[in-house]
């Protein structure tokens, strides 16, 4: 591991990242998802991709990266941006899983990989509306202590700012950012994903011109199990377009 | 013989020390021994023998063991009805901050409590491997050129390729890259900076010969490990090191000529006598066109290196028999009570 600090509108983010395959020519950069890390990513792609040189980095907030105010998601993209180019690594291919997936879209590579990716809007379960209607009854009556019952998952134990980041991202629609994004673009998308659906996908490669939707088995984090089978999509289109 | 392994500590080598921990307790399976378990936020408590495993101090089940407290003479377990005294010299196999940064050695020595390790200014020196090349320098033995860099200098190293880099308070091969070539070098300083402000820059040399010699000493008497060819892939990296920690088999000896094992004994004993009474070290060596020159001092060596010695058992038997002596220093107060007096108070 490494550690590389980025001034950001006056506050200083630490940002954790580790390199493997120093020597490879090509590179290749990885993006977790909300409340995620790089070891993640690593430990589903660290012994694929070979001829790569693989960049893994902890995004603020995450991991062994720091952030002590509230971000958009443009402001991770920025803040990565910088980063990219101060270690003076590559664009070429980003692979962003879930809400990795849409700065990673913003980043514009060469080639975009998106698993899972976040970024179309799915429309909340009758349980979930149901838990937010209630909630704003309780917090009518003045009963809001009993919020923390309340708290989707994903926003537990998060820090003030992380949470007001939360609330930024959560929920953010990209549908115009995928449509801007003019470069190559791998969809690989769970089956039986219900955070980011197997239609998302579809509705993504409608946006993004040149595109291909691959389908795994598996949910959200299918591609712990099967880096291997994503790593060999990414070869494939890869490889193809640089014979060109 | 009893005997209490203090291992654990607020350091980057902690997991190391456990597996170090457990490896030692095989190897003395003759003494009396008990567990004295340090944990990150400087917590002590007295581990059960039979759950002396790993996952134990991963799981958090230390917790559940009774916490026991610093006294004079050695640790205190509280209880309802009166606590009960610990007292048995400590084998400090604290790796890394905390064990070989003086830490510990000072919190022992300043509560009378004997100890096998390196004594603080041994500590202070073998710790930082700045300071550990000029104690090398300063007793004429040889060691690599080297530069330093600190993290908020400019990033230019003098040193031509490849190079090694390391933070200069880390063992383990923790933060420690080899640079080939222009392009390496900022992501081998952001891994280093990550554990230390300070970092050494040595040139590496492939192929080199590096030997390791362990050994302690019983009032002034030598006493030698066998010399070892550490197997290299290029260099040990962490997970191969955290391997090594658990060895307990014995190694082949080197086959070199005792010339050698000669020239490395005396370099040993010059860095040793009596820096390092007390203690059971292992230095590692490279040989260069027939010179020997220190690499670095463990003076805690992983798994207390017993692989090296023939009869491990009975070489820390010896050691703690021939423990350093503090010197007690007795206030009497003479020179207030003769003022007094003078002044007829």
């Amino acid at each position: 591991m490494a550690v590389k600090t980025v001034q950001y509108k006056q506050h200083t983010f630490s940002i954790s990242y580790e390199i493997l395959n120093p020597g490879a020519h090509y590179d290749i950069i990885f993006l977790h998802g909300w409340g995620s890390h790089k070891n993640l990513m690593k430990h589903a792609f660290g012994a694929h991709l070979k001829q790569f040189r693989h960049i893994y980095i902890d995004m603020p907030g995450f991991g062994n990266s720091t952030c002590n105010m509230t971000l958009t998601t443009e402001d991770y993209a920025t803040i990565l941006e910088s980063f990219i180019s101060m270690i003076e690594v590559d664009k070429m291919i980003i692979l962003g899983h879930s809400f990795g997936g849409k700065v990673a879209t913003l980043l514009n590579p060469e080639f975009l990989v998106l698993v899972g990716s976040a970024g179309i809007l799915v429309p909340k379960p009758f349980k979930i509306r149901a838990k937010i209607a209630l909630f704003k009854l309780l917090k009518f009556t003045g009963l809001s202590s009993f919020r923390r019952f309340f708290v989707a998952p994903d926003a537990q134990g998060l820090s003030q700012p992380m949470y007001e980041t939360f609330k930024q991202v959560v929920n953010e629609d990209f549908t115009d950012k995928f449509r801007a994004y003019k470069g190559k673009a791998l969809l690989c998308f769970g089956v039986q994903d219900t955070a980011t659906p197997m239609w998302t996908a579809y509705k993504i490669s409608e946006l993004i011109s040149e595109s291909k939707v691959v389908e795994f088995d598996g949910d959200h984090y299918f591609f712990l199990e099967q880096g291997q089978t994503v790593s060999k999509e990414i070869e494939k289109i890869v490889l193809k377009s640089l014979e060109h | 013989m009893k005997l209490a392994i203090l291992f654990g500590g607020a350091s980057y080598e902690h997991e190391i020390s456990i597996v170090s921990a457990i490896t030692v307790k095989e190897k003395l399976s003759r003494y009396e021994l008990s567990f004295i378990f340090c944990d990150q936020d400087h917590k002590f408590y007295l581990i059960d023998g039979t759950k002396m495993k790993a996952v134990t101090f991963s799981r958090g089940e230390h917790r559940k063991m009774p916490q026991i407290f610093l006294t004079n003479g050695g640790f205190e377990q509280r209880g309802l009805f009166g606590s009960k005294k610990h007292d048995m010299a400590l084998l400090n196999l604290i790796h890394g901050g905390d064990g070989e940064d003086g830490s510990i050695a000072s919190l022992l020595d300043f509560f009378h409590i004997p100890f096998i390790g390196p004594r603080k200014e041994a500590s202070m020196l073998s710790f930082d491997k700045h300071y550990t090349k000029w104690l090398a320098n300063s007793l004429g033995i040889k060691t690599l050129p080297y530069e330093i860099l600190h993290k908020e200098d400019k990033r230019v190293v003098k040193t031509a390729y490849p190079f090694i880099i390391k933070p200069a308070r880390l063992g383990s091969s923790i933060g420690v890259s080899i640079v080939r070539e222009e392009r390496e070098l900022d992501y081998a300083l952001d891994v280093a900076f990550e554990f230390d402000s300070v970092v050494l820059v040595e040139p590496f040399i492939a192929g080199v010969k590096e030997y390791n010699l362990a050994g302690f000493s019983t009032r002034g008497e030598m006493h030698y490990s066998i010399v070892e060819e550490p197997q290299k892939a290029e260099f040990l990296d962490f997970e191969k090191k955290y391997l090594d920690f658990s060895r307990s088999g014995n190694v082949a000896e080197a086959s070199v000529s005792d010339t050698l094992v000669q020239q490395l004994r005396d370099a040993f004993k010059t860095i040793y006598l009596p820096l390092f009474e007390g203690a059971l070290i292992r230095c590692d060596f490279f040989e260069i066109e027939g010179e020997v020159y220190l690499n670095e001092i463990n003076p805690i060596p992983g798994s207390m290196a017993n692989y090296l010695f023939d009869d491990f058992g009975d070489s820390i038997q010896k050691l703690l028999g021939s423990l350093p002596d503090k010197k007690m220093i007795r206030v009497k107060y003479d020179y207030i009570h003769s003022i007094s007096q003078a002044k007829g108070k």
